[in-house]
């Protein structure tokens, strides 16, 4: 029993409960950061760590928090993850640090953390709520991978950095500027509703 | 009794947990902060050196210790610039901002000794569209500055030829056009800058 409920916390926010695909969160990040695979793994590393620890340090301290100011306690506890990825990226990978620019402080005010803190975090304990976090960092993380491989790809002929194709492919300019993200995503979303999703609530 | 034991509740206690909530949290941050600050500053000086370094047209091993090394052993500072001796001439390097499409630029312009022909150009930092206007920090781009003189004019990407063409970026062109007017201002501040002109 309580291994399922495990199971199904970790299975939901990967498939049919996804904050990406299913719930419409953290669309901000969505479209600024995937236009290249090196950022969007560095994002989503950072929204992994960012959730799976508040998610957990909330539910330690969940019955103790006054329900008049937990979302200011959730807001600081969720600031301070923010700034240490922060701070480390500044410190060991400064080059990363600056391509991200304003997008790791951002992380902050992403949907995802306060929402799981929020929905599920504040019932629940601290293990089964940190494998919330966890599962919905990685709901988000694939699903912006998989935009940031084909933006990159469409859009400038490379993967992770390295050209992939030939000098025949001509770069859709597009697909790395701010409208590529809503067409990936959009085109994404609409693919998988019409097809697993609709399959899955069918069965 | 009552009475009390909810003023507690709900003005008192809120008050000291959100209190210390934030004690431990600004403990955490300022602790992990001053822990890497000397990293954090030393990243930041060594990017300023390869910038440098770059504009003046210097090879060195692209490493902390590689650029520390070249760096301290070619440059000297000077009042607002940086100037570099060696078999090829005095260099003089200045620092220079300016507007781009959507934030500052700020770069380092090298010169030779005339102060008009540039030895190159590196990026200190930009905030252009990536994988649009941010590839004017792509070597391809600052490298064909080298050897040129401003006033710039701007060809299409691939075809530039006489000594004052530069390819423009294909899809950035607001961006190239920001960028060619930072350059060429460039011998005038470096006039001011060194010669106080």
């Amino acid at each position: 029993m309580a291994k399922n409920k495990v199971r199904k916390t970790f299975l939901e926010p990967l498939g049919k409960n996804n904050p990406v695909f299913v719930q419409i969160l953290g669309i901000c990040s969505t479209l600024a950061v995937t236009n290249k695979l090196q950022n969007t793994m560095v994002m989503t590393l950072g929204v992994l760590f960012t959730t799976a620890l508040s998610s957990w340090t909330i539910s330690l301290m969940r019955n103790h928090i006054p329900s008049r100011i937990r979302m200011m306690v959730e807001t600081m506890v969720i600031a301070t993850f923010v700034i240490i990825v922060d701070i480390v990226l500044k410190a060991f990978y400064p080059e990363m640090w600056k391509q991200l620019g304003p997008y790791v402080g951002l992380i902050i005010t992403n949907c995802i953390v306060m929402g799981r803190v929020e929905a599920f975090a504040l019932q629940n304990k601290p293990m089964l709520s940190l494998v919330d976090g966890l599962a919905s960092g990685l709901g988000y993380a694939y699903v912006l991978l998989a935009i940031a491989f084909v933006r990159e790809l469409l859009g400038t002929g490379s993967l992770w950095g390295y050209r992939i194709l030939g000098s025949w492919w001509t770069n859709w300019s597009i697909m790395i500027m701010p409208p590529g993200g809503f067409f990936v995503l959009a085109i994404l979303i609409w693919i998988i509703r019409e097809t697993i999703m609709k399959e899955a609530s069918h069965a | 009794m009552s009475v009390q034991k909810t003023f507690y509740k709900d003005r008192i206690y809120p008050l000291l947990f959100m209190f210390l909530i934030t004690f431990f949290c600004i403990l955490l941050t300022a602790g992990i902060h001053l822990a890497t600050q000397d990293r954090a500053n030393a990243n930041e000086l060594s990017f300023t050196r390869k910038a440098v370094l770059d504009a003046a047209g210097i090879t060195y091993v692209n490493t902390t210790a590689g650029i520390e090394e070249a760096y301290l052993k070619r440059v000297e500072e000077a009042d607002g610039y940086f100037t570099t001796s060696g078999s090829d001439g005095k260099r003089f390097i200045i620092p220079l901002e300016g507007p781009g499409l959507w934030g500052t630029i700020s770069i380092m312009v090298g010169f030779e000794e005339d102060l008009q022909t540039f030895t190159g150009v590196a990026i200190v930092s930009q905030n252009e569209t990536p994988g649009l206007g941010a590839r004017i920090e792509e070597p391809w781009f600052t490298d064909q500055f080298r050897g040129k003189r401003p006033p710039f004019t701007l060809v299409e990407e691939g075809t530039a030829t006489a000594s004052n063409e530069v390819d423009a970026i294909t899809g950035a062109t607001r961006t190239s056009e920001y960028f060619r007017n930072l350059a060429n201002q460039a011998a005038d501040a470096a006039k001011r800058i060194v010669r106080g002109e």
